[in-house]
């Protein structure tokens, strides 16, 4: 596996990313609001909440694109405010909602865009290239298209492929499904979650959708006006009494009985 | 007809390859000069507005106007070197040109390099930061790239312009298809302005549908198209270049003797004249036709061109900068030796004949008013239109006449020479300035009102050479008092009539002939002013 300076060399068991009572204000308002939070490495953890209270911050955070106003957040031990922030993004995998690939590179130019930061040779990165197309589960045909040329969800596909290029292992993904449709959306869902176990990631992955989170994290976190107010597994989530967690996963879990009625309802086929 | 088309055309190559030239220069210069502005108003935005701003202010100015203020202000400049460093720099020609047009230019650059980067959406530039680019990878390999095909837009309207403008880059005496625009409309000659004009437009029409290709091939990211675009580009400037190149008479490599022309027929006529007779003594002679008469003396002290012909009263008043009057012998006195001393420039002919200032009417209006003199006019002057040449207002004749007479016109309207007596004729206007040796005042029946209370000055027309050349004194000397007035007008008249209209080579060969200065080289010869031609009174 390359060797991400910035990441540092594991000494001792530290979580894989850590917010140490972090704050972010922003004109007189709060965003954040002393968050605590360890991620141990392997992990799959979702972050969501409603518009608003503070999951992209968080998320935002752990790349340096925000830095906190009080507080530090640590990467295998590191405070990253210590390190150089370009070299530190090269070593984490980010992804944003609407896979922001560049209009003016190919496919392949957009999934090499780390590697080639990085200074790797070009027969190397050609081949990683084919390798995080099969990965993604896209022709290698693709290469050569342009994003104009994609639909929404190949261009998801080649966004976690880029995210992916630079073998990090922390992922960070910002709402990567967000303008899918529910087929596309759940088969790339399905896609991550094995990508994640192959690959020994640990992924921090923003969502508003509580039903994505419930199914593919294994610690869904809630954010309500910059707090964590429930940090559990799925399953004691769902068996939460918090009144505004019961209020969030309310709307999903009465669809699911509805829908579940409806198929058992249905006329044999 | 044919005749003037096919001298419009042999003109052309040397103009379009000039024009092309001076017209990339500034477009390369002000991409250049925008690049490190625009980088600037990226990365800081608070510099955005004013920048945006002083160029925006710098187009507001009329481009004549912005061409003609470079030549003053180059000349400072040069003062300041030679002074500092030992050189000079020119201020004529290709370096005010360049200025100008790059400053008017950088609008459309900067602009569309500006709103260019602005087009690039904040997703991309978080995916950009996101994946590890630093601010400089991110400028270079996402944002430039993406704003390349506003930034081409904003070249091609730059190209255009600067093509358009470059036409006025003949009054600060850089050749262009300028040359041929101005020299046409003063000479009334439509087949040199439909050439100039049409040459332009299609250079412009070229350049931009090259461009435009180059631009939507960047757009669709089609490099092929992209490339066509440039190689139509290329074969257009080669193309030009070539017929440049080909239409030239062979090269020499000594600086050929510049004679200055101001910007109408009898200056275009006397230029010929001199040209001629230069050429006949084996020196390579080019012509600077269509200079602004301020630029045309500075020009010479400077040693842009090496001689024209000037008039008393107009050196009086801009080249020594006097405000009193003086007799014509002590005048003529005073610039020989002035001019000498202050500008290292010799008069190495007076003509004689006079160039004044003058007022004139058209006979019939003038005996319906019963006007005779300057005075006469005054009493009457609420009834009368004012017509002047572009310059006259702000000239100090004028204030003299207004000291003198206290003329109160019902109006006053400055127009190019030949329109203005257009306009008399045409009865847009009762009264204009006229000129002494004007052919059209004979042929159009004008008469010039006398002037009472002596408030013009003498005209006397002065052959001038210039520091870089002194040794032409002694080569021009044959034109002292060589050229009367009546022969003057007579060629003048040549080349500004309607019909039968003549070139100003021709002229220049007419009067050479007629006053026998043509060709020879035996050294000064007198000649007489009853040599010249009868001419009808002209009152």
């Amino acid at each position: 596996m390359a060797a991400h300076a910035t990441v540092g060399v594991m000494v001792a068991p530290a979580p894989m990313l850590q917010f140490a009572g972090v704050s972010v204000r922003r004109g007189g308002s709060t965003i954040l609001a002393a968050i605590d939070l360890a991620i141990p490495a392997g992990s799959f953890v979702a972050l969501t909440g409603a518009s608003g209270a503070g999951k992209t911050t968080l998320l935002r955070l752990a790349n340096r694109l925000i830095s906190p106003s009080t507080g530090s957040v640590h990467i295998a031990g590191t405070d990253i405010a210590t390190t150089d922030a370009a070299a530190l993004r090269r070593g984490i995998g980010y992804a944003s909602q609407g896979a922001g690939l560049f209009p003016h590179w190919s496919v392949a130019e957009n999934i090499g865009a780390v590697p080639r930061l990085l200074g790797q040779p070009h027969a190397e990165i050609a081949a990683r290239v084919d390798a995080l197309l099969d990965l993604v589960a896209l022709p290698r045909g693709f290469a050569n298209r342009y994003p104009r040329q994609l639909s929404g969800g190949q261009a998801s596909r080649v966004g976690l492929a880029r995210a992916l290029a630079g073998r990090p292992r922390l992922l960070l993904l910002d709402e990567p499904f967000g303008a899918l449709d529910p087929a596309t959306r759940a088969s790339l869902g399905d896609r991550l979650v094995a990508l994640h176990a192959e690959q020994g990631l640990t992924t921090l992955m923003v969502t508003h959708d509580l039903t994505d989170a419930l199914l593919r994290a294994g610690r869904v976190i809630v954010l309500d006006a910059g707090a964590i107010i429930a940090d559990a597994s799925p399953a004691d989530l769902v068996a939460s009494t918090h009144p505004a967690v019961t209020a969030l996963i309310a709307a999903p879990l009465d669809q699911a009985r509805r829908l579940a009625r409806l198929e058992t309802a249905a006329p044999p086929a | 007809m044919t005749e003037q088309w096919s001298r419009a055309l042999a003109m052309l190559p040397d103009r379009l390859a000039a024009h092309l030239g001076i017209s990339a220069a500034a477009l390369v210069t002000a991409i250049l000069a925008a690049i490190p502005l625009v980088l600037l108003m990226a990365a800081r935005p608070r510099w955005r507005t004013p920048i945006l701003t002083a160029t925006g202010i710098v187009q507001t100015i009329p481009s004549l106007a912005l061409l003609a203020l470079f030549y003053p202000l180059l000349l400072l400049v040069g003062q300041f070197t030679q002074r500092l460093a030992g050189f000079g720099i020119p201020a004529l020609g290709f370096l005010p040109a360049l200025l100008a047009l790059t400053l008017y230019a950088l609008l459309p650059l900067v602009r569309s390099g500006v709103d260019g980067l602005a087009s690039v959406p904040p997703e991309i530039l978080d995916a950009a930061d996101g994946i590890g680019m630093t601010r400089r990878q991110r400028l270079f390999q996402v944002e430039l790239p993406m704003a390349a095909p506003i930034v081409m837009g904003g070249v091609r309207v730059a190209a255009v312009w600067t093509i358009g403008a470059a036409t006025l880059a003949t009054t600060v005496g850089q050749k262009s298809l300028g040359d041929l625009i101005f020299a046409g409309l003063q000479l009334e000659d439509w087949a040199l302005v439909v050439t100039g004009c049409l040459a332009a437009a299609g250079l412009a029409i070229g350049v931009d549908a090259a461009l435009l290709r180059a631009e939507t091939g960047l757009a669709e990211r089609r490099w092929s198209k992209a490339l066509a675009g440039l190689a139509m580009l290329a074969a257009l400037v080669s193309g030009i270049l070539g017929w440049h190149f080909a239409a030239r008479p062979a090269a020499t490599s000594v600086r050929p003797v510049v004679i200055g022309a101001k910007n109408f027929s009898e200056q275009y006529i006397l230029a010929e004249l001199v040209a001629d007779r230069l050429r006949a003594q084996g020196l390579t002679v080019t012509i600077r036709s269509g200079l602004g008469s301020a630029v045309a003396f500075r020009a010479l002290a400077a040693g842009d061109i090496d001689a024209y012909v000037d008039y008393s009263g107009t050196l009086w008043d801009t080249a020594l900068a006097r405000q009193d009057a003086a007799p014509r012998a002590e005048m003529l006195a005073v610039l020989r030796r002035d001019l000498k001393r202050r500008h290292q420039v010799t008069v190495a002919a007076a003509l004689g004949f006079e160039n004044a200032y003058a007022l004139a009417m058209r006979r019939d209006t003038a005996a319906r008013f019963g006007i005779r003199s300057l005075a006469d006019a005054a009493a009457r002057a609420p009834q009368l239109r004012l017509a002047t040449d572009l310059e006259f207002q702000s000239r100090a004749e004028w204030r003299r006449l207004q000291a003198a007479y206290g003329f109160d016109f019902a109006a006053i309207t400055a127009y190019t020479p030949t329109l203005m007596i257009r306009a008399l004729t045409g009865n847009s206007a009762d009264i204009i300035t006229a000129f002494s040796s004007d052919g059209r005042i004979a042929a159009e029946d004008l008469v010039l009102l006398t002037d009472p209370r002596n408030a013009l000055p003498a005209y006397d027309a002065l052959l001038l050479v210039g520091p870089r050349r002194p040794d032409l004194a002694a080569r021009l000397a044959v034109f002292e008092n060589s050229v009367p007035v009546a022969a003057m007008r007579q060629a003048n008249w040549q080349v500004d009539r309607a019909a039968g209209k003549q070139t100003p080579e021709a002229a220049a060969k007419w009067l050479a002939k007629h006053l026998g200065t043509s060709g020879d080289t035996s050294g000064p010869r007198a000649i007489t002013r009853s040599a010249a031609p009868p001419l009808p009174q002209t009152g």
